[in-house]
């Protein structure tokens, strides 16, 4: 029993750690424009399909990578040159509107690359394991979990120590601030959604290797808005901490639904709604999260 | 006498029908309407009676988005509720149209549930907060309303004096009757009290609150008035369908009723519905037939005809509709 809890809470530290790499792209977004990108369930899609394509003509895993990168990275580039930049200043609902407009542009690319849908296949596939006492980890698992957080750490680090990162931050901090001294704010809003496009990419490579590319990867992704508002929309390294909690719910739910039974009401399969109620629970009693940063607008 | 139609009252000037024009394309739209089923052939009729469903839905979800600026989409998840409860009613051996407003108020119900999060979030999170109650509620039907994916529609339920109401002239004049209440209804809550309220939230909250406007409940009455709009659509493709798929009510359908609001004219409750409506699902229907279903062209060329629509005529067709209007009106000369 005790020894079911941990492996499910360790399956649930791996999938959680991916979904902070896919929510990365949403926050990094909101720091800089101080808007959601709905596109990005659809970029990460793509990225994941392109790096299917690429490893299936037997490029390698690497290559794929590189493909799925350089992919996320000129989609975001694209939506924030075709629809955000053009949006400044404009209600929410605009930017909303057009952004999902992109989303199901993407999605279709994706799927035209597909052939007409979205391939279904593993990008990786290994029987290595690895055996802790109980917990049985794959090939697939580490790798996932490995890139997705390298993902997050090589972003922080970025943010953090050099100095392009600082005027990253400067300009997501206060855009006129950082015109008054200088710094070029249109590239590095635009370098800012190329890097959410990046870090796009890698989490889309890293979900793709965990849970296979299929129709249903994208729910992921939108899974992620629940990762990105339970650490707060304007953190980068905090996420990590909201990825894992989400994952680690998401897992415990799977575990215990299925033996919970309310009439006629049968919870199993739960898990797939649970990062929707806790956006919800959220959203509703502490919509900052716990790391972003409160704005008292109260009406 | 005066030359031209002046207006001596604020009364005259909210009115619908000012100008002459008005009444008499009034008359001659009325008539068509009615006349329909004896002009043109059955198939077209049961399509534009399908339209005019979805019609409703998107004037109610023009009034929480348009009017009151409440982001939600979650709008195909309420008319869901409204579909399930009106299908389950007639199982249940009542009749469609006393099935109707009960399905639209469950609707109601729900919505006013989902104005919660509104209370405290505006923008981006509220849209967040509307994903999250439109997946869940569509887990919610998946897995414990429908579980088969179909949930019938009981047949005898549709009949009204003997007159069949599930095909045919039945099925139009019933259709059309609700739709025409309702866009009326929805027209007249735009220049109503409530309306002038739901505006001056959309326009800037903080101000709503100063000059006395009760925010708490212009928000949870926009929500309620939306989703009761949702339901009754969701009541109406009751009648129409015999059996209720909850492939209907996806977030896809959602995003879809948001962008019918924007293309068409956010805030024109009616006409802008109706134009967002008229070239999303015909554009859809277009597609459909060019490409055979395909789906990749519907995702490529849709989401692009959204995102060029809202980034480069933010007030939607209805903006286009009064240049051309503007360009007859003064034609042959240019200005």
């Amino acid at each position: 029993m005790a020894v079911d809890v941990v492996s499910y809470i360790v399956s649930g530290l791996i999938i959680g750690s991916v979904y902070a790499a896919l929510a990365l792209g949403f926050n990094i977004v909101y720091r800089v424009s101080k808007s959601i990108n709905f596109a990005h369930p659809a970029l990460v899609l793509l990225a994941a399909v392109v790096a299917y394509l690429a490893v299936s003509s037997g490029a390698g895993l690497a290559a794929g990578v590189a493909a799925a990168v350089a992919v996320g990275a000129a989609a975001s580039v694209a939506v924030e040159r075709l629809i955000a930049r053009p949006l400044q200043g404009r209600p929410p609902v605009s930017l909303i509107a057009a952004t999902l407009g992109a989303y199901y542009v993407l999605k279709g690319v994706s799927m035209w690359l597909g052939g007409g849908s979205i391939p279904q296949g593993s990008l990786y596939a290994s029987g290595w394991t690895l055996r802790l006492g109980p917990v049985v980890l794959g090939a697939t698992d580490l790798l996932a979990a490995s890139l997705a957080l390298g993902t997050v750490a090589a972003v922080a680090a970025l943010h953090r120590f050099t100095s392009i990162g600082v005027a990253m931050r400067a300009v997501a901090e206060d855009a006129y601030g950082a015109a008054a001294y200088g710094l070029p704010v249109r590239r590095l809003t635009a370098l800012s959604w190329a890097l959410a496009g990046v870090a796009g990419g890698l989490a889309a490579v890293a979900i793709a290797v965990k849970a296979n590319l299929s129709p249903i990867l994208e729910a992921y992704v939108i899974k992620a808005l629940a990762a990105s508002l339970l650490a707060g929309l304007d953190t980068v390294a905090g996420i990590v901490v909201g990825g894992l909690v989400l994952g680690v719910i998401e897992q415990l739910v799977m575990y215990v639904a299925p033996m919970v039974k309310i009439g006629p009401l049968d919870f199993a399969g739960f898990h797939e709604a649970a990062a929707y109620l806790v956006m919800l629970l959220v959203l509703l009693f502490k919509p900052y999260g716990l790391f972003g940063t409160e704005r008292v607008e109260r009406v | 006498m005066p030359a031209g139609v002046f207006k001596e009252t604020y009364l005259e000037l909210m009115g619908f029908l000012r100008y002459p024009i008005h009444r008499y394309s009034a008359l001659l739209a009325a008539a068509l309407l009615a006349a329909l089923p004896m002009l043109a052939d059955q198939f077209l009729v049961t399509k534009l009676a399908f339209y005019m469903v979805f019609l409703v839905a998107v004037i109610g979800l023009n009034i929480t988005v348009g009017l009151a600026g409440q982001i939600s989409l979650a709008h195909a998840a309420l008319m869901g509720a409204g579909a399930y409860m009106a299908a389950w009613l007639t199982l249940h051996g009542v009749n469609i149209l006393l099935a109707l407003p009960v399905a639209a108020l469950t609707a109601a119900a729900v919505g006013t549930l989902l104005s919660l999060p509104s209370f405290r979030l505006k923008g981006y999170y509220l849209a967040m907060a509307s994903i999250a109650a439109q997946e869940l509620l569509f887990y919610v039907y998946q897995r414990w309303v429908a579980p088969d994916q179909y949930m019938p529609v009981n047949p005898d339920a549709k009949m009204l004096l003997g007159l069949d109401l599930s095909r045919g002239p039945g099925l139009y004049y019933a259709t059309l009757l609700v739709t025409v209440l309702a866009a009326w209804t929805a027209a007249n809550i735009g220049r109503s009290g409530l309306g002038r309220a739901m505006k001056a939230v959309r326009d800037n909250d903080v101000s709503a609150e100063i000059v006395g406007i009760n925010v708490t409940r212009v928000k949870a009455l926009a929500f309620a008035v939306g989703s009761f709009y949702a339901g009754l659509a969701g009541g109406l493709l009751a009648l129409h369908l015999s059996a209720i798929d909850y492939d209907n009510f996806t977030l896809e359908q959602s995003i879809d009723f948001l962008a019918m609001v924007l293309v068409g004219g956010a805030g024109r409750v009616v006409w802008g519905s109706m134009l967002g409506l008229a070239a999303i699902m015909a554009g859809q229907s277009m597609l459909e037939m060019m490409f055979q279903g395909n789906p990749v062209y519907r995702y490529l060329l849709l989401g692009a005809a959204i995102a060029f629509f809202v980034v480069k005529e933010p007030e939607g067709l209805i903006a286009v509709l009064r240049r051309v209007k503007e360009y007859l009106r003064l034609w042959p000369f240019s200005y």
